[in-house]
């Protein structure tokens, strides 16, 4: 397993390419030893004829069967599940849950698109050659992609599988819930008064995704492979190939998805509103705070434009900071970020992710509003 | 996840959200828009499981290996998590426990002129969403002593002593989203329980706060309160802020 291949080159791509079927192989392994991309790959080759890892702990589907019989028998007889706390986080819980769900359908019906009828020739040809080309050229595609940024992270995830530079494609990953058309229109209405607000988040967004794309470009030795690399062979046809690779995809990206829910629907109810109002006054640190406060309560990119809304006594520039954060890097994309290409990604990812829109954010809200 | 275990996941995603749309229970979650989406995907999520099903069966005739195959990541379980809190809790719609967490969100001034009310036909209803929008930002009070029709869940608040704060929540994407809208309406002879349902015809007559101050609640005299249908048996309990 090659860790040295540089991304973003032209020739990562085709080792990359031969790369994949190894590391694929070893996928579901490396979700049970938790990411780690210097891990031991060599240690299950003797065990799968059939180049599939085998599952450690099959869960049979009948097990699903008793789970569904024990929750229904539990509703109503446990008074804690009554409480009007844990009935409101439920809602919550399930509703980020439920809402993620169409978006990341079409993300994953797109990335079993790309992993059965595109090929990575045409990939090759279609991304510009050049870093300077292809990272901006990436990062106007993503405005093409009305979704939210639940649909993004499997289509990346499957664009560097399929040979794309891993720069070009975090770019796309990074764009595509920030500047789509759903997002700028939602962003309009929710600000009918300040248009200037939707050329502001259009400028933030794009350039804090062109800026970390650029970033990773220039990092030598990064290798994403590990993580999001997956099974290419022993598929009879690329309509199995299709459906196996996007529902490996939506439970993969969903499973991490569910954590993200789980964390935000949770955060939400902990984190105090009233202390808002006292920080709203410091231009500073309520830059600071609404940063924080897109990160930690995920809220999908085609509605916080409404909640930014709602936030009156804090000043446009520290709002267009929540609009530029929190398509790009929150709690629920944390979980998926490291899910989909590993931890040790996601731990460089956020940090850098986060300074850089704050700083785009700041830059254009202090030009344009 | 073997796969056979990965297509009884997407199985129950498909079908408890396709059942969740046929009994309008959806609505308590999301915003109606995502009605069309969420069709789609619970047909794809079902369509895969059923081709998954079918191939696993016969790969299994000709390789009895074929089950302890790996088709998808451990973590895979946990989307069936939503499922188990939908079914152990039963949440509602957002109401009082979650107006009350919050400060009410009241429309931003609009520049656009407001279209006369035809009010020939007895109380005008409008969404709590228009009406704030006009008794705060209508420059020529075009509610003043106009009976009104409102509908929304009554949530009850020390500062209103003889009614309540009728409310309804302003949802663009989903409930985690939701926003109050409030109106206070006084004059209110019965005790009505945290959200209830009631349909009330209202009458604004004074603008006691200056009509341009973000932030200002306005209150409207009781006419006529009627309770109509309770939460969980609503199909749209949000207003969209479209």
């Amino acid at each position: 397993m090659s860790n040295d291949v540089s991304p973003g080159t032209e020739s990562a791509a085709t080792t990359a390419q031969a790369d994949t079927t190894e590391a694929c192989e070893l996928h579901d392994h490396h979700e049970h030893e938790g990411h780690d991309h210097h891990h031991d790959h060599g240690h299950d080759h003797s065990d799968h004829g059939h180049g599939r890892a085998r599952v450690r702990r099959p869960i049979d589907p009948i097990f699903l069967a008793i789970l569904v019989v024990m929750v229904l028998l539990a509703r109503g007889r446990i008074p804690f599940l009554a409480n009007d706390t844990v009935r409101l986080w439920a809602t919550l819980f399930v509703s980020i849950s439920f809402q993620a769900l169409p978006f990341l359908v079409l993300g994953v019906v797109i990335s079993g698109l790309i992993a059965a009828y595109v090929s990575p020739d045409l990939v090759r040809r279609l991304v510009p050659k050049r870093t300077i080309f292809a990272v901006p050229s990436a990062g106007l595609a993503g405005l093409a992609l009305p979704g939210c940024e639940c649909g993004s992270v499997p289509i990346a995830g499957r664009l560097v599988a399929t040979g794309t530079p891993p720069a070009a494609a975090l770019t796309f990953l990074l764009a595509a819930p920030a500047i789509n058309p759903v997002v700028m229109i939602s962003t309009a209405v929710a600000f009918p008064n300040d248009r200037m607000m939707v050329v502001a988040r259009f400028a933030a967004s794009l350039t804090a995704a062109i800026a970390v794309g650029t970033w990773w470009a220039r990092r030598q030795g990064e290798n994403l492979l590990d993580s999001v690399s997956d099974l290419h062979e022993h598929h009879d046809s690329k309509l199995e190939r299709f459906i196996d690779v996007a529902s490996r995809d939506l439970v993969h990206a969903g499973g991490y998805l569910v954590v993200g829910a789980l964390a935000a629907a949770t955060l939400q109810l902990v984190v105090p509103r009233s202390i808002l109002d006292t920080v709203a006054s410091n231009e500073v640190l309520s830059v600071i705070v609404l940063a924080l406060l897109a990160v930690l309560l995920s809220i999908c990119s085609e509605a916080d434009a409404f909640v930014a809304a709602g936030l009156p006594q804090f000043s446009l520039t520290s709002r267009l900071v929540f609009l530029v954060v929190g398509p790009v890097i929150d709690i629920k994309l944390v979980a998926m970020h490291a899910g989909v290409f590993g931890r040790a990604f996601a731990a460089r990812f956020a940090p850098v992710t986060l300074i850089v829109a704050i700083t785009a954010a700041v830059i254009a809200g202090q030009v344009l509003l | 996840m073997n796969r056979l275990g990965r297509a009884s996941v997407l199985a129950m995603l498909g079908i408890v959200t396709g059942s969740l749309l046929i009994n309008g229970g959806y609505g308590a979650f999301v915003q109606q828009r995502m009605f069309l989406p969420l069709v789609a995907a619970a047909v794809v999520l079902v369509a895969f499981s059923g081709y998954e099903v079918y191939h696993a069966i016969q790969a299994e005739k000709t390789d009895a290996e074929a089950q302890w195959w790996s088709f998808g990541p451990t973590v895979g379980w946990l989307m069936v998590l939503p499922l188990v809190v939908l079914f152990a809790v039963a949440p509602s719609a957002l109401g009082a426990a979650a107006a009350n967490r919050v400060d009410a969100f009241n429309p931003i001034e609009q520049t656009e002129a407001f279209p006369a009310l035809d009010t020939s036909a007895g109380p005008v209803e409008m969404r709590v969403f228009d009406f704030l929008d006009r008794a705060l930002w209508d420059p020529d009070e075009s509610l003043r002593d106009v009976p009104v029709r409102l509908e929304g869940l009554v949530v009850n608040d020390p500062d209103v002593p003889d009614g309540f704060l009728l409310t309804k929540f302003m949802v663009s994407c989903c409930a985690a989203d939701g926003l109050p809208l409030q109106v206070a309406v006084r004059g209110v002879d019965q005790i009505l329980e945290d959200d209830t349902w009631v349909v009330a015809d209202v009458i604004w007559r004074e603008p006691e706060i200056p009509y341009s101050e973000a932030g200002a609640v306005v209150i409207v005299d009781a006419e006529a309160i009627s309770v109509t249908a309770q939460p969980n048996a609503r199909k749209d309990p949000y207003e969209s802020p479209y």
